[in-house]
C-alpha cells in the first residue's frame, strides 16, 4: 500500500540513501495475496480500517435513504413493517459500531505514530488481529439478512422486547455476539493507541506539545477502555438470558429490564463522546493549517478534552428521563449534561479565535467542513442544552426532535470532521489530493441535504411524531414536513456518491501532493507522502508545539534538522544494528529517549486467532458447542502467536537500555537490560 | 488583565441567566411540587391480569373529585384505548405493562412515562380543560408500534 522505493525527500546524502534503503528493506509490506493476510503495518491495517468502515457507512446510508422514503407520505409501503424495523436498527447500529468509531481508530492508527514521530504502534499484530475482528464482526451483522432477519429492535436492544420470548429469530443473537465480539476489536486499538501515545513519542515531544488530535485520541481511548467493557458485560447477560435462561432482564424471573438500560447507557453516553472527542481533534488539526495560526488556547482545549471524557461517565441517565427515577438523582444527571456544554462551548471559543487571530488564505473543502462543523455542532449543542432539562425532555422523549438532536450532533458534530479528515489526509494516505471543486459541490449539497433533511424533524417532533414509526396517519400535521425531509435526503445521498466518485478518481489519477501540500504544521506532513515503509529516516526531534512551523509557517527545518544541535547518540539509538523492526521509547511526560524496542514484522497469526474467535462467537448464534471449538482453535493461533522468533532470540534481548541517553553526550555501549 | 465591555456584558448575562435557569429548576421541584412518574411499586408481569387493580382497567372515582385510571399496555395497544375523565379533576394514571417495555405520552401534557414490564408507575395530572388527548407509545414495541394509540377525553 506504500510506495516502498520513493526517493527520499529530505536529506539526500549517501548515508541517507543507503540507510533509506535498508530500512526500507526492513518495513518492507509482506509480497502477495498472503502479504495481504499477514500486514501488520499500522499504515496498511489503518488505512484499511478506513475502507472498510466507508463501506459500511455507504451500506447504513443507503438504509437511512430507504427509511426517509417509507416515511415520505402517510401509510406509504416502500418497506414492510418487519424491513423498515430492521432498517432502523441496522442503521443505527451499524453507524456508530462499525462506521464512526472504526473509522476514527483506523485514522488514529494511520496518523498518530506518524504525528509523533514513530515508525509503528506498540503493538503491530494486535493492531492487526482487530481489524480481522472488526471486518468479520461488520459483515456477520449483514449476514444476519440472510439468516431469517436481520435485528429489530432497535440499535439499544431493550429488554424484554429482545428476549427469547418476543424475538425467537437468530436476528438479536447476531446482534448480541457480534456487538461484543466487535468491542474486542475497539478495545485493543484503544490499548495499542495508548500505549503508543504514552511510550513512543519522538525526543522532545512532551505532553505539552502533543498535537491536539492526539490529545483526543489519548483521551478517547481511555474512554473505550472504561466504557467498552460495560457494552461486553450487557451484551453477553443479554445473550445468555437468550441461550441458557438466565433471568437477568426478565422481571417475571426477578431480574430487572431495568438494569439493561443502565448498563447499555453506562456504555452509550460515553460511546456519543468517544465519536465526538477525535472530531474535535482533527478540527483542531485542520483550522490552524488554513489559518496559518496556531491553536488558540491550547492548555484550555486540552483540559476540556479531559474534562469531557470525564463527565461523559456522569450522564448516561439522561436516556431515561421517563422510566421513573428519584427527583434528586435526575437532577444530578441534568446538572452534568448541561456542564459538559461547557467545555464544550471552550473548544468552539478556541476555534473561532484562531480563526479570527489568523489569516484564512484560501478556504479549500477541509477547511469549508471545519466551518460547518463548527455551525452544525453549536446547533446540535443548543438543543442537547434543551433536551439536558428533565420538563422539555418529558415532552420530546422519543420523538422526532431527538433524531433532529443526535444527527445534529452526530453529522454536524461526526460526520462534518470525518469528510474534514478524508479530505485533509487522504493526500498524506495516498500521495494524491482530492478534485477540490468536486469537492465544494460535494460540500455544498451536503450542507443543504442535511439541514433540510433534519431541521424540519425539530418541527415533526415538536408536533408529536414518534421516532421508529414504520408509518403514520395522515392529518396529524406532519405531511409536508416529512416530504420535505426525503427530499433532503435524496440530496445527502448524492452528495456522498459524489465524495466516493471523488475518492475513488483522486486515487487513480489525482494531483501529486507533495510531502505537506497544506504547510500544516505537525509532524505527519515532515515525511514523504505516502509515507515511505519506515515513516521518518531520522528519528526526528521536537523543540515546539509547531514542529514544522518553527523557523517558520512551511519550513521543514525546526522537525528534522540534521544540524549540529543534534545530539549524536539520538542516530546511534535510532540505527538498527540488526535488520529487525525498532521503534524508539520515550518517557511517558517529557518523552526523554529511554531505548528501543524490537517490534513483530508480518505474522500469519492475528488473521487466524481472529477466525478461531469468530467460530466462537459466530457459532453461539446456531449453537453453544462451537463455542469450546473456536476457543480450542484460538488456543493453537495464541501458541503461534508466541512461539519464540525463528532467530532463536526474544525481541526482548535487542532492547537496549540507555538510562543515561538524555544528558547530551553520546551512552558508551548498548547495554543490555537482561531478561523481563 | 483586560475583559473587553462587551465581554463583561456577555458574562454578566450569560451568569444571571445560570441563575435564573437553576432557581426556576429548584422552584418547579420543590415549590410547585412537579414530580416525575413515581415507581409505585412492583409487579410479577405474568400474573398483571390477576393482581387488582390491573385484573380490571378502566376509570374509576375513588372519592369526590379525585379520579383513578388503571391503564395496561400491551402489545399494541392500550387498554383501555379510550380514557373519559372530567376537566378539573385529580387524575392518578396508575399503569404497567405486560409485555415488553411500551411508552406512555399523553400529548399536550407533562405526561410521559415509560411502562416497564414489572413495574409500577404513578402520575398525577389535572386537566384544566374538555378536550382530547392523543396517546402515543413511543417507547419501540415491534411490528405494531406505530398502531398503538390511546385516547384521552376531557369531558
Amino acid at each position: 500500500m506504500t510506495a516502498s522505493g520513493a526517493p527520499v525527500s529530505f536529506g539526500g546524502t549517501d548515508r541517507d540513501q543507503a540507510r533509506h534503503e535498508r530500512l526500507s528493506r526492513i518495513w518492507a509490506p509482506p509480497p502477495g495475496v498472503l502479504g495481504f493476510f499477514t500486514a501488520v503495518n499500522h499504515r496498511a491495517v489503518g488505512l484499511r480500517f478506513m475502507v472498510t468502515a466507508f463501506v459500511f457507512f455507504l451500506l447504513a446510508g443507503a438504509l437511512a435513504v430507504a427509511m426517509r422514503l417509507q416515511l415520505t407520505l402517510p401509510l406509504l409501503e416502500v418497506l414492510s413493517a418487519e424491513a423498515y424495523n430492521q432498517a432502523f436498527t441496522m442503521h443505527g447500529s451499524v453507524m456508530m459500531f462499525l462506521f464512526v468509531v472504526p473509522f476514527v481508530e483506523g485514522l488514529a492508527i494511520y496518523l498518530v505514530p506518524l504525528m509523533i514521530g514513530a515508525r509503528e504502534m506498540a503493538f503491530p499484530r494486535l493492531n492487526a488481529f482487530g481489524y480481522w475482528v472488526f471486518l468479520v464482526a461488520g459483515i456477520s451483522l449483514f449476514v444476519a439478512y440472510l439468516s431469517g432477519g436481520a435485528p429489530d429492535s432497535g440499535w439499544y436492544n431493550y429488554p424484554p422486547l429482545t428476549s427469547r420470548a418476543f424475538r425467537p429469530g437468530t436476528g438479536i443473537d447476531f446482534w448480541v455476539t457480534m456487538i461484543t465480539f466487535l468491542e474486542v476489536s475497539a478495545l485493543v486499538a484503544a490499548v495499542e493507541i495508548v500505549v503508543t501515545i504514552l511510550k513512543h513519542r519522538a525526543p522532545g515531544l512532551t505532553l505539552s506539545r502533543l498535537p491536539i488530535f492526539v490529545w483526543a485520541m489519548l483521551a478517547t481511548a481511555l474512554m473505550i477502555i472504561f466504557a467498552m467493557p460495560a457494552l461486553v458485560l450487557t451484551s453477553l447477560m443479554l445473550g445468555l438470558d437468550r441461550w441458557t435462561g438466565t433471568h437477568f432482564f426478565n422481571a417475571a424471573g426477578g431480574g430487572d429490564p431495568f438494569l439493561w438500560q443502565h448498563l447499555f447507557w453506562f456504555f452509550g453516553h460515553p460511546d456519543v463522546y468517544i465519536m465526538l472527542l477525535p472530531a474535535i481533534g482533527v478540527v483542531s488539526m485542520i483550522i490552524p493549517a488554513f489559518v496559518r495560526r496556531a491553536l488558540a488556547g491550547y492548555t484550555l482545549v486540552v483540559v476540556s478534552i479531559v474534562i469531557i471524557a470525564l463527565l461523559s461517565f456522569g450522564v448516561w441517565v439522561h436516556h431515561m428521563y421517563t422510566v421513573g427515577l428519584a427527583m434528586v438523582g435526575l437532577n444530578f444527571f441534568a446538572a452534568a449534561s448541561m456542564m459538559i456544554t461547557i467545555p464544550s462551548a471552550i473548544q468552539i471559543f478556541a476555534w473561532i479565535t484562531t480563526i479570527w487571530n489568523g489569516r484564512m488564505e484560501r478556504i479549500s473543502t477541509p477547511m469549508l467542513y471545519a466551518l460547518g462543523f463548527i455551525v452544525l455542532f453549536i446547533m446540535g449543542g443548543i438543543t442537547g442544552i434543551m433536551i439536558a432539562a428533565v420538563p422539555f425532555n418529558w415532552q420530546v422523549h422519543d420523538t422526532h426532535f431527538i433524531v433532529a438532536h443526535f444527527h445534529y450532533t452526530l453529522i454536524g458534530g461526526v460526520v462534518f470532521p470525518i469528510f474534514a479528515a478524508i479530505y485533509f489526509w487522504f493526500p498524506k494516505f495516498t500521495g494524491r489530493m482530492l478534485d477540490d471543486r468536486l469537492g465544494r459541490w460535494q460540500f455544498w449539497l451536503f450542507v443543504i441535504g442535511f439541514n433540510v433533511t433534519f431541521l424540519l424533524m425539530h418541527v415533526t417532533g415538536l408536533e408529536g411524531m414518534p421516532r421508529r414509526v414504520y408509518t403514520y396517519f395522515p392529518g396529524l400535521g406532519w405531511d409536508v414536513w416529512n416530504v420535505i425531509s426525503t427530499v433532503g435526503a435524496l440530496v445527502m445521498g448524492l452528495s456522498v456518491l459524489i465524495l466516493l466518485w471523488n475518492v475513488v478518481q483522486s486515487w487513480r489519477s489525482g494531483a501529486a501532493a507533495g510531502p505537506d501540500p497544506w504547510g500544516a504544521e505537525s509532524l505527519e506532513w515532515a515525511t514523504t507522502s505516502p509515507p515511505a515503509n519506515y515513516n521518518f529516516l531520522d528519528v526526528p526531534i521536537v523543540r515546539s508545539r509547531s514542529p514544522l512551523w518553527s523557523v517558520g509557517p512551511g519550513s521543514k527545518q525546526g522537525a528534522l534538522d540534521d544540524s549540529e544541535a543534534r545530539p549524536p547518540w539520538l542516530d546511534e539509538l535510532a540505527e538498527t544494528p540488526e535488520p529487525l523492526r525498532e521503534n524508539i521509547v520515550t518517557s511517558v511526560l517529557t518523552a526523554e529517549p529511554e531505548g528501543r524496542v524490537v517490534l513483530p514484522g508480518p505474522s500469519p497469526w492475528p488473521f487466524w486467532l481472529a477466525m478461531a474467535l469468530s467460530v466462537a462467537f459466530l457459532g453461539a448464534v446456531w449453537t453453544l458447542l462451537l463455542v469450546p471449538v473456536g476457543l480450542a482453535l484460538a488456543f493453537v493461533a495464541l501458541v503461534g502467536w508466541h512461539w519464540p522468533a525463528r532467530s532463536g532470540r526474544r525481541p526482548e534481548e535487542h532492547e537496549a537500555a540507555t538510562e543515561e541517553a538524555p544528558t547530551d553526550s553520546a551512552p558508551d555501549a548498548t547495554e543490555d537490560e537482561g531478561e523481563r | 488583565m483586560t475583559v473587553e465591555r462587551i465581554e463583561k456584558v456577555f458574562l454578566i448575562l450569560a451568569g444571571a441567566m445560570l441563575v435564573v435557569f437553576l432557581l426556576a429548576l429548584f422552584y418547579s421541584a420543590f415549590g410547585m411540587g412537579m414530580h416525575l412518574p413515581d415507581r409505585e411499586g412492583e409487579i410479577v408481569p405474568t400474573e398483571v391480569r390477576n393482581t387488582p387493580p390491573f385484573d380490571n382497567p378502566g376509570v374509576r372515582e375513588v372519592e369526590p373529585g379525585r379520579y383513578e385510571v388503571v391503564v395496561l399496555g400491551r402489545a399494541w395497544a392500550f387498554e383501555p384505548d379510550e380514557i373519559r375523565v372530567p376537566a378539573g379533576a385529580e387524575i392518578d394514571f396508575i399503569s404497567t405493562a405486560t409485555d415488553v417495555i411500551h411508552g406512555f405520552h399523553v400529548e399536550g401534557t407533562r405526561m410521559n412515562a415509560m411502562l416497564i414490564p414489572g413495574q409500577i408507575t404513578r402520575m398525577t395530572y389535572v386537566f384544566d380543560e374538555p378536550g382530547e388527548h392523543l396517546i402515543i407509545c413511543h417507547e419501540f414495541c415491534g411490528l405494531g408500534h406505530h398502531l398503538m394509540y390511546g385516547r384521552v377525553i376531557v369531558e
